[in-house]
């Protein structure tokens, strides 16, 4: 960044091999001081604007659902509270599973969020549809695992399960791992 | 390839006047520090325009965080402040250089006051100088009631009621700037729009004017 | 990028128009009126101008750091709390205090006397037109200048001395003092520091409770919903602010307002008095305030 003129240092001083350093020495400084003021300045706001993204994920928090006994090989619907805090704002998020242990005996719970567009899928309520979760928006549905039989693309989500004193546990939603 | 860039865009734009004129004027030794240290009161002008960048900076980040809603200006304050990463520091900067920049607004003022900078041809950049002076106390007034604490809240009030006391037009500019007839939800967003909007809009049009008065005029002469 | 300046002698355009190329944004300013040199601003003033301003954004950070933002407690009307402006309007708010500044003489308090000063001070270049410029010259301006000086401090210091007379009296903390101390208290405590405003809905009390079981079974379910938030009959949540124990059996025996007496369902569906007792218990827990 040599902006300075040549004609202005060599009017009152020889341009000598120093006086080139001298200069250069000025330039350095100038930028080293305004690197200075400019980091000073702005790390911090920069540390503070990225913040949410260097924040830790949460491992999930487990909301106590339903006692293990209860839960049948017919889908069940059970409803459950989850805080979320939202920065300076906490809410409580209603979350609905459908909750059925397979054959072997392994609880899952499936999210009634159709794949679809988003519509809630229900069990075993359209006549046309039996012993399946069906879509009323758009007709699409599934199987008992959550496999998609029509219109949407993807199975139904499920919930991260977690069984701890005979007590089902729910987490975070995740993508169907029951079938492929 | 930085160069490249800037010779293009310089053979059909001709920039270089524009930086190198501010880049090559001369400046008298008279305000050089380095010549006599007394010079440094010529400083304070430079000082206010940083704590004046630093302070749109820092307002300009700790506006992802506010929110100027009577509920949740206090709980987002209070949050950014002690949850984010370093925003303290952030909100410390905006909180202590309000007061940094009147300080040195205020020195500036008495160092062009004491020098008789103000004398013709300089009126009228004097006189912008003022106006930039009560935009400043403006900011500083409005900023005061953001964050929504008691103090904030209790200051505010008060200041509504000294406007009030000015005959005729008073109630008008209390009720203008109340926004209703209590401090409330609306005189929040009535003086976070002014903070953030209105004031600093005309700070800037008005810095503008200061600066290119001092160019054209020059620095006043030594004494 | 040092440029040869290429406007010699004749006339240069830009580019391919007619607009001639000029010298500069701004012609420069002559300085070769006053004694001693001058510099470019660009590296060698601006380099002493920036030390300046890296010491003071030194100093600046270590305050920030050291110092964080003064937050009290969320606004509260009713409050008592000795308002403060901030420190630069103290000496106004003094001087408001005044008895020509204030009571019949308001006008001249809030118009007379700060129009006076603050519109003297913006016309001073109009006022003060005389070619000299060193203060010592200029007594009327300087000794004007140097009275509202002496008057600010003064004033300021009054305020000052007064709030902090007032504080001791009435033995108050400035509420951002109160809050970090209380908010260091309560994490040596292991508590939220936390004052913001809650808007947060009330939960149900030992959800896990037999009685729980006994109000599904009850049929108060059917008004009252599972998650006890009301359907057609309102919200139990936080029921316990509201009635104790004896009121809530005396609804369930005696119905309130539309709801009918519940006790009769509640031993059909196979209750006992003891687990209705219970269940009343249960409901008396239900606060919002725990």
């Amino acid at each position: 960044m040599s902006i300075h003129n040549d004609e202005h240092e060599s009017s009152h001083k020889p341009p000598t091999r120093k006086e080139m350093s001298r200069r250069q020495f000025l330039t350095y400084t100038l930028g080293g001081a305004t690197a200075f003021m400019v980091g000073g300045a702005a790390l911090p706001m920069v540390r503070f604007a990225v913040d949410p993204i260097l924040h830790k994920k949460g491992a999930g928090t487990f909301v106590k659902v339903v006692e293990a006994s209860k839960i049948t090989n017919e889908p069940q619907e059970f409803t459950f509270e989850l805080q979320q805090q939202d920065g300076w704002y906490s809410s409580t998020a209603a979350l609905v599973a459908w909750i059925r242990k397979d054959e072997s005996g392994n609880i899952y719970a499936l999210s009634p969020i159709c794949k679809h567009l988003g519509c809630t899928v229900d069990w075993n309520k359209n006549a046309n549809f039996p012993n399946e979760y069906h879509c009323p928006c758009h007709n699409a549905h599934y199987t008992k695992e959550g496999k998609q039989l029509a219109v949407a693309s993807a199975p139904l989500d499920e919930y991260k399960v977690m069984l701890k004193d005979d007590w089902v546990y729910l987490g975070e939603i995740i993508p169907n791992t029951i079938v492929k | 390839m930085f160069k490249n860039v800037y010779d293009w865009i310089d053979e059909r734009l001709d920039i270089t006047p524009i930086w190198r004129d501010v880049a090559d004027h001369e400046v008298p030794e008279h305000v050089n520090p380095a010549h006599h240290f007394s010079a440094f009161v010529y400083c304070f002008g430079g000082l206010t325009f940083f704590i004046t960048v630093i302070q749109i900076l820092s307002g300009m980040f700790l506006t992802m965080y506010y929110v100027p809603d009577i509920i949740n200006a206090y709980n987002s304050v209070e949050y950014l402040q002690t949850q984010v990463a370093f925003g303290q520091i952030v909100r410390g900067m905006h909180h202590w250089g309000a007061s940094l920049v009147i300080v040195m607004m205020f020195l500036h003022t008495l160092r062009v006051f004491f020098t008789g900078s103000y004398k013709a041809p300089r009126e009228m950049n004097w006189v912008v100088g003022m106006l930039i002076f009560f935009v400043m106390i403006g900011l500083g007034l409005t900023g005061y009631l953001l964050p929504w604490d008691s103090k904030a809240y209790f200051a505010t009030k008060v200041t509504l009621e000294i406007a009030n006391s000015v005959p005729i037009v008073g109630p008008i500019i209390k009720e203008l700037l109340q926004g209703g007839s209590i401090v409330g939800a609306e005189t929040l967003t009535r003086f976070f729009a002014i903070h953030v909007f209105f004031l600093p809009a005309v700070l800037l049009i008005l810095l503008v004017g200061h600066f290119i008065m001092i160019r054209r005029q020059g620095i006043s002469g030594p004494l | 990028m040092a440029r040869i300046d290429k406007s010699e002698e004749k006339v240069v355009f830009v580019g391919d128009s007619r607009v001639r190329k000029g010298n500069g944004f701004i012609t420069p300013p002559d300085y070769s009126a006053y004694p001693g040199k001058s510099e470019a601003f660009i590296p060698n003033f601006l380099l002493k101008e920036w030390m300046v301003g890296v010491v003071v954004l030194v100093g600046f950070l270590v305050l920030t750091i050291s110092e964080p933002a003064p937050l009290g407690y969320p606004a509260n009307p009713s409050a008592s709390v000795i308002p403060m402006p901030d420190w630069y309007f103290l000496f106004l708010y003094q001087y408001l205090k005044y008895p020509y500044a204030s009571g019949d003489w308001v006008v001249l308090g809030t118009l007379g006397i700060p129009g006076v000063a603050f519109g003297g001070l913006l016309l001073a270049p109009f006022l003060d037109r005389g070619k000299e410029r060193r203060f010592y010259r200029r007594p009327i301006a300087s000794s004007l200048m140097f009275l509202s000086l002496a008057s600010i401090v003064y004033l300021t210091n009054v305020a000052w001395t007064h709030y902090v007379d007032e504080l001791e009296k009435s033995g108050q903390k400035p509420e951002h003092i109160q809050r970090v101390e209380e908010a260091r208290e309560k994490r040596a405590q292991g508590l939220p520091t936390s004052n913001a405003i809650k808007t947060k809905e009330i939960s149900i009390v030992d959800k896990d409770d037999p009685a729980m079981e006994s109000y599904k079974k009850a049929t108060c379910i059917s008004c009252h919903a599972a998650d006890l938030k009301g359907g057609a009959g309102p919200s139990l949540r936080g029921i316990g602010d509201k009635h104790d124990k004896e009121a809530i059996l005396a609804i369930i025996h005696n119905g309130y307002n539309n709801m009918q007496p519940a006790y009769d369902n509640a031993i059909k569906a196979g209750l006992t008095d003891e687990d209705i007792d219970h269940l009343a218990e249960w409901l008396a827990k239900q606060k919002a305030e725990q």
